[in-house]
């Protein structure tokens, strides 16, 4: 290759790379976690709703809707990308892209696009769904942009350290399965914590997916349980070092190189 | 043809190479390295030798412990000299998502190409290596010789100036090596700078036109293979292999 080199070119073609691996496999990747959260919309929402009290406000069947979106972009973020390093790693492709003339920025800007990518194109579907069977409000659509993006930028990055540092595809499940997916349903997503007893509505103020499901809420339904700054606060206090970790492997070249 | 600073420089510089692994081991120790440019070089040893390891600092796949990789005149570490290699491995590392014809784009791509141009050379390269009826084919669904050659494709896909070839014909039917070569040889007639390793010595005697033998990360001889027949009294170069590697 003649000309100037600036891997410009380069991160684009990775970035597309991981959205083309997302759409291929669309029905794993978008399809499956948009009915299973759909189902949560229908059976916990429609058909339980009515014997449920309103929260405040608003609507059982409207009330989980953001936290159930969170959850679900959430994992798909963190899924895509452990999943894709940790394939790229294991069967040794990953060094085309180690190989070739990309700063290790742009490698991590391009991997962690991929988990951006499934986990909006989840949000936007579950939001047009719920918006049909629920009526789902869009009160705040630039918090609801902002917090969506903080939360994907965070987990796709995690997501990506994981699947630097993971052995096994069981490394990569464990975290998914017994860290975000508990936290993520003591996170304030089925109901309001202001309602917990003591110690356990302090408690749920140290899941850091508490705030993303509150920001969320802000987002859809106008209200939630701590105000709009400081969950978007914490989300991006999480984001950025989230980030950084991914860009220091990278940089360092720490379990991806020998 | 390229008409920059790096013109006339060697194509590969290696100078105290060390590497030491997180267990430990350590692969090759103060290792120098000049391939001139435009040659067809072989790099000869044993399994453990240290032949890929110097080929992965070449290629900035693994963290070097000390000295300094230039390509032809350019450290490593910057993307104009990782632009100039091309690389195929010795295990097959294709993306299993991705079409024969993505394959090619999508490393055209990282390489720096834009789509056009990318899709055009992959055209090319399809041809080239009768990979026509693969085209929209994904990479697990190849045979063993359609993935070695659709990796011989790729590393070639950004037209590299250093060609390194990582036992290339390793598990390969004679039919196909011998087209693997033909192409090759024609790439190298056009300048390209050819590194190679490989087990079968007669390959090697063949195609190379300097031969360097090294063992426990040292380099242990570098000659034409007339020249290293000479100075080990040996009537082929697996005789040479042999001597030389009972010297150590």
């Amino acid at each position: 290759m003649e000309g100037q080199i600036t891997g410009t070119q380069g991160m684009r073609w990775l970035a597309q790379r991981e959205t083309l691996r997302v759409s291929k496999l669309w029905t794993q990747t978008v399809l499956a976690p948009v009915i299973s959260s759909l189902l949560f919309i229908l059976v916990f929402g429609l058909s339980l709703g009515d014997r449920v009290r309103n929260v405040g406000t608003v609507e059982y069947d409207q009330f989980i809707v953001p936290g159930l979106i969170a959850m679900a972009m959430v994992q798909a973020a963190f899924a895509n990308n452990a999943s894709t390093i940790f394939q790229a790693r294991a069967e040794r492709y990953i060094n085309d892209i180690l190989s070739s003339p990309m700063h290790p920025w742009q490698m991590t800007i391009g991997f962690v696009v991929g988990g951006v990518f499934r986990g909006l194109l989840i949000g936007g579907s579950l939001l047009a769904a719920a918006f049909l069977l629920t009526g789902v409000p869009l009160e705040n659509p630039a918090a609801l942009a902002l917090t969506a993006v903080l939360c994907l930028v965070l987990f796709a990055a995690f997501g990506t350290v994981v699947g630097i540092f993971a052995e096994s595809w069981d490394n990569t499940t464990f975290i998914g399965n017994i860290v975000i997916l508990p936290l993520a349903f003591v996170g304030g997503t089925f109901y309001s914590v202001a309602l917990l007893p003591s110690p356990w509505e302090e408690l749920s103020h140290f899941n850091p997916i508490f705030y993303m499901v509150q920001a969320m809420r802000f987002g859809l339904l106008g209200e939630s349980d701590v105000s709009i700054w400081l969950s978007l606060g914490v989300t991006a206090a999480l984001a950025i070092p989230a980030y950084l970790w991914a860009q220091w492997l990278f940089s360092s070249g720490r379990k991806l190189k020998d | 043809m390229y008409r920059d600073e790096s013109y006339g420089r060697p194509a590969l510089e290696l100078r105290g190479l060390t590497k030491r692994y997180d267990d430990g081991t350590l692969a090759v120790e103060d290792f120098d390295l000049e391939v001139p440019a435009g040659a067809f070089f072989g790099l000869l040893g044993p399994n453990g030798a240290g032949k890929t390891t110097v080929i992965s600092a070449v290629c900035n796949l693994i963290r070097v412990t000390a000295g300094e990789v230039l390509v032809f005149g350019e450290p490593i570490s910057s993307l104009r000299a990782r632009s100039w290699i091309g690389l195929a491995e010795q295990d097959i590392n294709l993306d299993r998502f991705l079409s024969v014809r993505e394959t090619l784009i999508y490393h055209g791509g990282y390489f720096g190409m834009g789509r056009e141009e990318a899709e055009e050379r992959a055209e090319e390269m399809i041809d080239a290596f009768d990979l026509r009826s693969k085209r929209d084919v994904v990479a697990p669904k190849l045979s063993g010789g359609q993935r070695r050659r659709l990796l011989l494709a790729r590393a070639l896909m950004h037209r590299p100036r250093l060609v390194i070839l990582d036992e290339p014909t390793a598990g390969v039917d004679y039919e196909l090596r011998q087209e693997l070569w033909l192409y090759i040889r024609r790439l190298h007639a056009e300048g390209t700078t050819i590194l190679l390793t490989t087990h079968y010595l007669e390959e090697a005697e063949e195609l190379c036109e300097e031969i360097a033998l090294i063992r426990g990360g040292k380099l242990l001889a570098r000659d034409s293979a007339h020249g290293l027949r000479e100075r080990y009294s040996a009537t082929n170069l697996a005789d040479v292999y042999v001597k030389a590697m009972a010297e150590v």
